[in-house]
């Protein structure tokens, strides 16, 4: 049952909630960036002189200024300011603090930049390659480094994921080995809220942050680590985070914002203009993923080699995970028994944008180029895709792919109920389609796995006179909804209503933990502390002899005996093996004469548990589906000669509400849900399988493969005209 | 490059400020007048987050410069939510009712019509001009009105919900 609307929705539909943005504190100045236009350069002078002549200009500063470390989420690759060498389009070269907006802008017009020009490289294939232009002299020597002295000078990371037996010895004693290579291009997380921060370095020696950034804790931390200080002097304060999809985990801005903050004496606020945020953020990495499936006689797939190079882009900075890898690529073919796999993914520094994440990091990656490859094998096969499928899902009891010991996995409960949905309108492969015109009907299967994982938290409750609660947690809502399903998990075990239950943010100081939002798992997280306090909270009515009360009396009672006394929970994570699986079908339309692509349905069957708080849940799969279809045919962020030309909105285009077909959401409730209140996380589900069902439906209606994102008309026209010309 | 200043009415009140030649209508409600509601995302009049209501229309806010907006009538959203509480005296003619910026506001709220509410303020603009206009508009309609607002968040169903629900005043319902 729903309980209530969100707690965020009110300060938000009045205009109320504060972002980073929003924040004006008295004194404060505004800062802005002077980037690099070259992938790689030396920087051979900087002069200032008519930046400083700007009336209001309170700071010029260079690279050589800033005293500060390197700073990132893991890897500290990355500098405050460039110092000596860009490298990439977008670099931060210089910054500037002045009174007003316009001076500042005015005044970082005017810094003059003298660089040369020096061989970059920009894919990462040609980056392994032995000669290649080296993007860091020596990136082992950075503090968090997965990298050695023997590896390739621009390797960034390499993961290799393998279970069962060995994968060639398993491809070689296969009938049929299918190989196939796709593109997925880079992409922006298209959180419409461009970064920001406030930073005040005050005369204490302490730093108060206001920033556009999901994990406060974590940021306190990096920060920390750049500027050479004990954590404890720097407070990230609470605000909205105003979107985020796997950007808005690093400290971006914040560093050089610090260090204007520093030189002025005064707060500053750094808001980057979209147009950087576009060029010159941690948008998506770009990659080549090669898939080898072996199938035997009998239809049953027996080993899957995935071998992808990503573009890390200059830094490393921005990837939160410990090998500064992309988790997404382990779950290569998980939906299915395999009893051979091995994957292997190699990040590469080149002269471009860092790269960070994007929802469902590597997944979608993954999962178009072996769904894609599935579909492939299936045709080929004589099998309709969505029987293949079928004959090979890994069922509850197997091991993973990767050998894990799932709970329980649901791909043929959920791979049912799709068909059950597509035989009331059609089903995908060898089935009667309508035509008119130049146009045919396709549609397309594809099926997702994600394991959960749980991080670590704190929440706080304290009651009040008048027998309400404050809910206190140490992490922003960044839309997803998860102030709204520890207000529930906290309404539910407590017996109270949702008005009784105000949810807030607690800066730094105020809470100890949070490993912040991300990975899906904030929601398991987060109840399960909030669920640990609550049963602190009734303990401590017990104790003080108010069980007989109504809870509301008892509350407030307790208020009133110990004023302004709360009781903490936390919680810190431990290996679930919970999963969830995600169906999806694309149903299209595709002119043959122009290559055009119209998606008119997606269906989204989704395996679940308990759910905390319906209406939001629901909106994690339909924005979800939207984003996938962003990825599946509008979305790239275009680089050319190491440069971002996609410049603003109206070239990187986001799906508008005209963009969007009829959506069909099925749950197939009754999994095995996970902690006090068994739930699974739904975040990261609805997104990964769409550009692939797509890419299937084209297949499917029209009888060529697309093997690159987005799926244009451009190259849908150019297959079709290539299998015509084909003798 | 100096500063002039510029007189307009914001939420029907008479304000003078110091402004840029440069400075656009966005920057200046936000960062001159402190009206922060008003969110900017794109700059270049493509995502519709800092569209406010000017003499009768709606407009993005980026793409005016603020000397132009001299002498105009602006609303923002604290605009509407003085109106939804009742405390403007004398809205000029064409401003949605009071009324029905609270059905927008709740239908928002309870069909999860918003998620981060980076995009709300503009989206509740769009809403509100649009049934202010046609008070129960067909599908395509609404579809039509609300392309310039964009939402990376909810894939438009929840907001597509609330106008649905606002229209009828009624209650959220699935579909």
């Amino acid at each position: 049952m729903a309980l209530g609307g969100r707690a965020d929705g009110w300060a938000k539909v009045q205009g109320r909630a504060v972002y980073a943005g929003d924040v004006r504190l008295p004194g404060m100045l505004y800062g802005v960036v002077v980037r690099s236009p070259h992938p790689h350069a030396r920087i051979l002078r900087v002069r200032s002189e008519a930046a400083r002549a700007v009336p209001g200009v309170r700071a010029v500063l260079t690279g050589a200024d800033v005293r500060y470390g390197t700073y990132g989420r893991r890897v500290r690759d990355m500098p405050v300011l460039a110092r000596e060498v860009v490298r990439f389009a977008g670099e931060r070269v210089a910054a500037v603090a002045a009174e007003s907006l316009p001076a500042a802008r005015r005044a970082a017009a005017l810094v003059e930049v003298e660089y040369e020009p020096l061989p970059a490289v920009l894919d990462p294939q040609g980056a392994l390659e032995p000669g290649a232009p080296r993007v860091h002299q020596a990136a082992w020597r950075y503090p968090g480094a997965v990298v050695g002295p023997e590896d390739p000078p621009n390797l960034q990371s390499r993961r290799v994921w393998q279970h069962g037996e060995d994968v060639e010895e398993a491809l070689r004693r296969c009938a049929y080995v299918f190989e196939e290579t796709y593109q997925i291009p880079p992409a922006h997380q298209g959180y419409l809220e461009p970064h920001a921060c406030v930073a005040w370095a005050k005369p204490d020696g302490t730093v108060e942050v206001w920033a556009s950034n999901k994990s406060p804790h974590r940021l306190r931390a990096q920060l920390a680590a750049c500027l050479g200080v004990p954590a404890e002097r720097i407070r990230v304060m609470p605000v909205y985070v105003g979107g985020d999809f796997g950007g808005k985990g690093s400290p971006m801005d914040v560093p050089v914002a610090v260090a204007l903050s520093e030189a002025t004496g005064r707060p500053v606020k750094l808001v980057v203009e979209y147009e950087e945020d576009l060029t010159a953020a941690n948008p998506r990495h770009g990659s080549v993923v090669r898939v080898r499936l072996g199938v035997d006689g009998e239809g049953r797939m027996r080993a899957l080699d995935v071998r992808a190079w990503v573009n890390g882009g200059a830094y490393a900075a921005f990837k939160p995970v410990e090998h500064v890898n992309l988790n997404g690529f382990a779950e290569a073919g998980n939906t299915y028994r395999i009893p051979a796999v091995r994957i292997e993914s190699l990040i590469a520094y080149t002269h471009t944008v860092p790269r960070g994440h994007m929802r469902s990091p590597g997944s979608l990656e993954a999962n178009f180029a072996v769904e894609s490859t599935v579909d492939v094998a299936a045709r080929a096969l004589g099998l309709d895709p969505l029987e293949f499928r079928l004959r090979n899902l890994l069922r509850t009891g197997d091991r993973g792919t990767l050998g894990e010991p799932w709970m329980e996995v649901r791909g043929e409960e959920v791979l049912r109920a799709l068909a059950e949905v597509l035989a009331q309108g059609g089903g995908a492969g060898g089935t009667p389609r309508v035509e008119e015109g130049g146009w045919a009907c396709g549609v397309g299967v594809a099926l997702y796995c994600r394991a959960a994982h749980a991080g670590e938290t704190e929440v706080g409750l304290q009651p009040r006179p008048d027998g309400s609660v404050v809910v206190w947690v140490p992490f922003p809502d960044q839309g997803a909804g998860q102030h709204t399903v520890v207000r529930n998990v906290v309404c539910k075990q407590l017996g109270l209503p949702p008005g009784a239950v105000e949810v807030r943010q607690a800066d730094t100081d105020q809470l100890a933990v949070d490993s912040g939002v991300g990975g899906s798992r904030v929601s398991l997280t987060a109840s399960a502390a909030a669920s640990r306090a609550c049963q602190e909270l009734q303990r401590r009515v017990e104790q003080e002899g108010l069980g007989g009360l109504r809870v509301q009396e008892a509350l407030a009672e307790l208020a009133r005996r110990r004023p302004g006394e709360g009781v903490r929970g936390r919680f810190s994570g431990e290996e679930l093996w919970l999963n969830s699986v995600c169906a999806q079908a694309a149903r299209v339309r595709v002119d043959r004469g122009t290559g055009q692509v119209r998606v008119e349905e997606v269906i989204t069957v989704l395996d679940v548990a308990e759910i905390l708080h319906p209406p939001s849940h629901r909106a994690q799969v339909e924005g979800g589906v939207v984003m996938g279809l962003g990825s599946a045919l509008m979305e790239e962020l275009v680089v050319e000669a190491g440069r971002v030309v996609s410049s603003n909105l109206h070239e990187y285009r986001l799906p508008s509400v005209l963009d969007v077909p009829a959506l069909r959401l099925v749950l197939v409730p009754g999994g095995k849900g996970w902690g006090p209140h068994g739930v699974k996380p739904v975040g990261e589900m609805a997104n990964v399988a769409v550009a692939a069902a797509v890419a299937n439906a084209v297949a499917d209606a029209v009888g060529v493969r697309v093997r690159r994102l987005p799926i244009s008309a451009e190259e849908v026209y150019r297959l079709l005209r290539a299998r015509e010309a084909r003798p | 490059m100096s500063e002039a200043s510029v007189e307009l009415w914001v939420n029907g009140e008479r304000v003078r400020a110091p402004v840029w030649g440069t400075e656009f209508l966005a920057e200046f409600l936000r960062e001159r007048l402190g009206l922060v509601g008003t969110k900017v995302g794109c700059g270049v009049g493509v995502c519709g987050l800092c569209t406010v209501w000017m003499d009768g229309k709606l407009v993005s806010s980026c793409l005016v410069p603020a000397v132009v907006a001299a002498g105009r009538h602006v609303w923002t959203v604290e605009g509407l939510v003085a109106l939804a509480e009742g405390r403007v005296a004398d809205p000029p003619p064409g401003l949605p009712s009071g009324r029905l910026v609270r059905a927008v506001q709740q239908a928002l709220v309870e069909c999860e019509g918003l998620q981060c509410g980076i995009c709300t303020p503009g989206q509740l603009w769009a809403a509100c001009a649009l049934l202010q206009e046609e008070p129960n508009p067909p599908e395509d309609q609404v579809r039509e009105f609300l392309a310039g607002n964009l939402c990376r968040c909810t894939g438009y169903q929840g907001i597509l919900r609330a106008v649905r629900a606002a229209a009828r005043e009624g209650r959220c319902v699935g579909g």
